[in-house]
């Protein structure tokens, strides 16, 4: 009997010893440049990263990659008007809002794809109605050509304009999660209930990793 | 082999009894249920509750009184400000010009009976006649 306890707290203890550490991936494209240390060549990898930008908040401020300085944030792309995926992109991005609501260290940032008509004021009647106040979400607009651009590139996500489309725009329906060196780490489904459950269990995990 | 006869002749009895209207308008719930999943419950919710101040509520609301207008937004969209429920609401809504008149009968049906008072469908002549002289909402 003590030879059988005594093996299965070993058979525990072993398979905590093994469970290994989920480490989120960095998306994206890579370069990798030779540099030389001490005479010798090494290779260093050069991840995707977002790059500065410049955009107006819904407040009328121009924000810049400041803003999410010291932040993971997650990004998505939108339009007010949108009759398709926005309104239950919107649904499932409240739940990551109330899931992180108050911490200093997380934002979202979501970017209108028609500029034009989502002026900082359309914005912010937006996200009130939503019941979104404060700064934490950030509501984007700005230069169309930038945010399409920096959508593509490197948010990895599609956003354009489409006249074809219902709206008139086409954007994935993707919630992007950036830590804070800039590296895509997630790409989730904010159409859905569980990409966005699995988008909320991430960021812990992502959270975690500037504990240490 | 008896005993099947009868559960047959149950079953029988059992879709007899439903009314021809009755049946319709299950047939008419389940179409216009789909039709509601894919063309608005986006906005409207498959709760038909809405969303916060962003889009209004079907439940509950008076509109659901006037088919005719109901119809008519479905096809058209709208724009304005209105008051649902005691709450303003200040956004387009889009047209649906894809929408078949039959699809449009099934949608009033639906959301008459799941989020109105109604208890049987509403014919596509209702829709028909309504259609046929839209005011601007």
């Amino acid at each position: 009997m003590r030879i059988n306890i005594f093996f299965l707290m070993l058979l525990a203890a072993a398979t905590i010893g093994c469970k290994e550490e989920r480490k989120l991936p960095i998306l994206g494209e890579r370069d990798w440049v030779k540099k030389s240390v001490d005479g010798k060549e090494v290779v260093d990898t050069i991840y995707n990263a977002i790059p500065a930008f410049s955009f107006v908040n819904q407040e009328g401020d121009t924000v810049s990659e400041k803003i999410v300085e010291g932040k993971i944030y997650v990004a998505d792309f939108f339009f007010t008007t949108c009759p398709t995926i926005c309104p239950i992109m919107k649904r499932q991005m409240i739940k990551v809002y109330n899931e992180y609501k108050g911490y200093p260290d997380v934002m979202i940032l979501s970017h209108s794809i028609d500029p034009e008509h989502d002026t900082p004021q359309v914005l912010k009647k937006f996200a009130s109605d939503l019941g979104v106040e404060g700064n934490q979400w950030q509501f984007l607009t700005g230069q169309k050509d930038e945010i399409y651009e920096i959508g593509q590139k490197n948010y990895l996500s599609t956003a354009k304009e489409d006249k074809t489309a219902d709206g008139g725009f086409i954007h994935s329906g993707a919630f992007i999660l950036v830590d804070k060196e800039k590296h895509v780490r997630g790409m989730y489904d904010g159409t859905t209930e569980e990409g966005t459950k699995k988008l909320i269990d991430d960021m812990k995990l992502l959270l975690e990793e500037y504990k240490k | 082999m008896t005993k099947s006869a009868i559960a047959l002749l149950f079953l029988l009895s059992m879709f007899s009894c439903k009314s021809a209207s009755e049946l319709k308008s299950e047939q008419y719930f389940v179409e216009g249920y789909q039709l509601y999943t894919t063309n608005c419950a986006n906005c409207h919710q498959a709760d038909g509750k809405g969303m916060s101040n962003l889009y209004p509520p079907l439940a509950g609301s008076a509109i659901l009184n006037d088919k005719l207008a109901v119809a008519c937004i479905i096809k058209n969209g709208m724009k304005g400000t209105i008051l649902v429920n005691g709450k303003e609401f200040n956004r387009p809504m889009p047209a649906n010009p894809k929408l078949t008149e039959i699809e449009i009968a099934e949608l009033v049906s639906f959301v008459s009976m799941k989020f109105g008072k109604d208890s049987l469908y509403t014919p596509i002549e209702t829709v028909q006649k309504a259609l046929a002289s839209c005011k601007a909402y």
